[in-house]
């Protein structure tokens, strides 16, 4: 009965990804003859990639993997459990129909340029819900960030430079030492939480005022006097704003660079998580501390490293904002680390520590940033915008926490 | 008594042009100084009240009126000869008139005008500022410059400008006014404008940038005739999401031209390099000195008809703003 089972879903996953796909290939050649091109824009190339994805996704399913079973109860539990997730869809789907241009492949890139930086952030800021704290300071430390390499990374011939008689440095250096400057307002952090045992709340709070108040000293200092700082070499520039495999089909957009940058990221936070004793030590200091204690495991040096390697990707996220935008001023970044926080929590994160996956948390920034780019791309209000992200969130974590407490 | 000393103490300053411990002391209230505008404001009122022998000093208002309130508060207290106030909000300048008033200490507004019968509450109260319309004006006329020069530039041939418009902080003067009289420039000039998106970027450039982004996607740049921005930071940002769409980066067939308000040194420099297509100059060096000069004379009980500007209505220095575009700057 049960092998009956499981190839009926995996019938059911590969028939409709078939059928999907089918439907993609023969729109994509009967688009142009009748005349659909500025109807569907790139919709069939959407369906061929969704249709694979199921394809391939029954093909792989092995015998014996958790059965799919078609009932009233498991459909409402299946909509409860992924109601944002289809929220999005729907969304999506009125965002198509009211402007078609949603489906195009370039669309869909911006994207996730646009999640690049936010991912980069929220898989800073997991680790420190992983230990049931938080990072205020986030937000800031990209300010920092982009200030401090964007004032060492100027033209030699812009009128308005930050350090004058500065030469044309290594690009490294200065994203460095941005970096750098990051990570020990980072190593403030931890030593706070860490040492005197203080709420990461208040401690990063205090952090974050401090960097404010040290950014904009340094962003005041004459000649500058708190001027947008502009005329960023286009080597500094091409670093947020280089395009892969541009044109090799007529249209295509390209691939931002900091897709590429982003992802290899994740990577190698999802190895830190899963499989260094580091990773492992996080999520038992999140878990429960004092088993932890117990168990041996350092939690001052713990600690310490987890505000580092935080405050760390703040300072690449920041790096990147400046190369980005080719420029840089004391505000940026204000207010990111709720988002970054917000979009964790969408994707599993538990603020009560312990629980959060790098999976959850690169479909949490998708599904923000998805929403927000919906919404800004059929001109809603941006105040309704802040309606709608907010109650997200709400429902994000209600259903959250009624999984945990059915189990 | 004690005013008699102070007359003849102010005279004795005028006359004799050395600064002494009794100079003249101006307390200045910034709405914020991370403000590219108002620094370049505050250094020209700086280097004014040097060459007057007028003592200066700053406060920034953290975008806070009642940060802004209490710094006005210890300037009184400091006993300051006359106020300079930038208000954060210009509809609480009232509260702003009252303490000078109870001070009986002249008050000069800049940048950001008070409305008329709160400025007329007080005899000593005065603005410099530019109207704020003919920024709009002249950023309007810029582009209707362009279409006329360029005929080209109507992608679409029909006649009207397909425009996006950014706007700055919601209910802001210079938002309301620049955006609407930028519109009705392009009007005047006899070309019909057509706002196909606008959106408000908060003076922004990563806003600016984001937001456009999504509009060259929904609409496509092919469609986009004009960005007219309400400051140079969001002409800026519009200006990067154009170049993520290979729009202005030099191919003539592959650019939307892009005005802003500021001339800062980041816009001149996209200027120069053909990204920007124009902007206005909003004369900070040229208002900084007029208001420490009628402060200066205010404070000083010199004449004020006799400091170089026109005073309108008792009440009003007005400075023109001046149009830049590529080429006019070096």
């Amino acid at each position: 009965m049960a092998e009956n089972n499981v190839s009926k879903t995996k019938k059911l996953f590969t028939v409709c990804g078939l059928v999907v796909l089918a439907l993609g290939i023969i729109l994509y050649f009967a688009k142009a003859p009748m005349g659909l091109n500025r109807k569907i824009y790139d919709l069939p190339i959407f369906l061929i990639i969704i249709g694979l994805g199921f394809a391939c996704k029954g093909f792989m399913m092995k015998p014996g993997a958790k059965e799919l079973e078609l009932s009233k109860k498991s459909f409402g539990e299946f909509l409860t459990n992924n109601a944002i997730l289809l929220a999005m869809l729907v969304l999506v789907i009125v965002i198509c129909i009211l402007q078609p241009r949603f489906m195009q492949i370039r669309v869909a890139l911006d994207i996730l340029t646009q999640s690049s930086t936010k991912l980069i952030m929220a898989l800073g800021i997991c680790f420190t819900l992983l230990i049931a704290g938080t990072d205020l300071s986030a937000g800031r430390m990209v300010g920092l960030a982009s200030v401090v390499s964007a004032s060492m990374l100027q033209t030699a011939t812009y009128a308005n430079r930050f350090f004058p008689d500065l030469p044309q440095v290594q690009l490294w250096m200065p994203i460095l030492i941005a970096i750098v400057a990051c990570m020990i307002f980072g190593a403030l952090n931890g030593f706070l939480v860490a040492k005197y045992d203080m709420h990461p709340f208040i401690a990063t709070l205090a952090v974050q005022v401090i960097i404010y108040g040290a950014c904009s000293l340094y962003f005041d200092m004459p000649p500058n006097n708190s001027q947008p700082i502009g005329g960023i070499r286009p080597d500094f520039a091409q670093l947020g704003q280089m395009r892969l495999f541009a044109g090799i089909y007529q249209g295509f957009p390209g691939i931002s660079i900091l897709i590429p940058i982003a992802l290899v990221i994740c990577v190698i936070i999802w190895f830190v998580l899963n499989k260094t004793v580091f990773g492992k030590n996080v999520y038992a200091i999140g878990g429960n501390r004092e088993a932890a204690v117990v168990a041996g495991i350092n939690v001052f040096r713990n600690i310490m490293g987890i505000f580092i390697l935080a405050s760390c990707l703040y300072g690449i996220a920041g790096v990147l904002e400046a190369a980005r935008t080719a420029g840089a001023t004391n505000n940026y970044g204000n207010g990111y680390e709720l988002d970054a926080i917000a979009a964790c929590v969408v994707g599993g994160v538990s603020l009560s520590g312990g629980i959060g996956k790098v999976g959850g948390i690169v479909m949490g920034v998708l599904i923000f940033t998805i929403i927000q780019y919906g919404l800004q791309f059929i001109n809603v209000s941006p105040m309704w915008q802040q309606v709608i992200k907010g109650v997200i969130i709400a429902v994000a974590v209600a259903i959250d926490l009624t999984k945990y407490r059915r189990k | 008594m004690r005013k008699v000393f102070i007359l003849a103490l102010t005279f004795l300053l005028v006359f004799s042009f050395t600064a002494s411990a009794d100079e003249i002391k101006i307390g200045s209230c910034i709405y914020r100084f991370n403000d590219a505008f108002m620094l370049r404001f505050r250094n020209a009122m700086s280097a004014e009240s040097e060459k007057l022998g007028a003592k200066i000093e700053h406060a920034d208002g953290q975008d806070n009126q009642i940060t802004q309130n209490e710094q006005i508060d210890k300037f009184i207290a400091d006993g300051v000869k006359v106020l300079i106030v930038n208000p954060v909000d210009r509809m609480s300048s009232q509260l702003i008139i009252d303490k000078a008033k109870a001070a009986n200490i002249p008050v000069v507004f800049i940048n950001r005008e008070p409305p008329e019968e709160i400025l007329n509450s007080y005899e000593k109260a005065y603005y410099v500022g530019a109207k704020a319309e003919e920024s709009g004006t002249e950023a309007g006329q810029i582009i209707a410059d362009y279409f006329k020069a360029n005929p080209a530039a109507d992608k679409n041939h029909d006649g009207k400008i397909q425009f996006v418009l950014l706007k700055g902080q919601n209910g802001h003067q210079d938002m309301i006014l620049r955006s609407k009289y930028s519109v009705e420039a392009i009007k005047n000039a006899g070309i019909e404008p057509v706002e196909i998106a606008s959106a408000i970027a908060n003076w922004d450039k990563l806003q600016a940038m984001q937001i456009m982004n999504a509009f060259t996607m929904a609409i496509g740049p092919e469609n986009i005739e004009a960005v007219i921005a309400n400051n140079d930071e969001m002409a800026l940002g519009a200006v990067e999401a154009l170049k993520n769409s290979d729009y202005n980066k030099g191919d003539k067939n592959f650019y939307i031209p892009v005005v802003g308000v500021d001339a800062n040194a980041s816009a001149l420099d996209a200027m120069n390099k053909g990204e920007m297509l124009g902007t206005v100059l909003n004369d900070s060096d040229n208002q900084g000195a007029a208001a420490v000069k009628l402060a200066y004379a205010l404070a000083s009980g010199g004449d004020v008809k006799s400091i170089g500007y026109e005073i309108t209505d008792n009440k009003y220095i007005w400075i023109p703003y001046q149009k830049v575009t590529r080429g006019e700057n070096k």
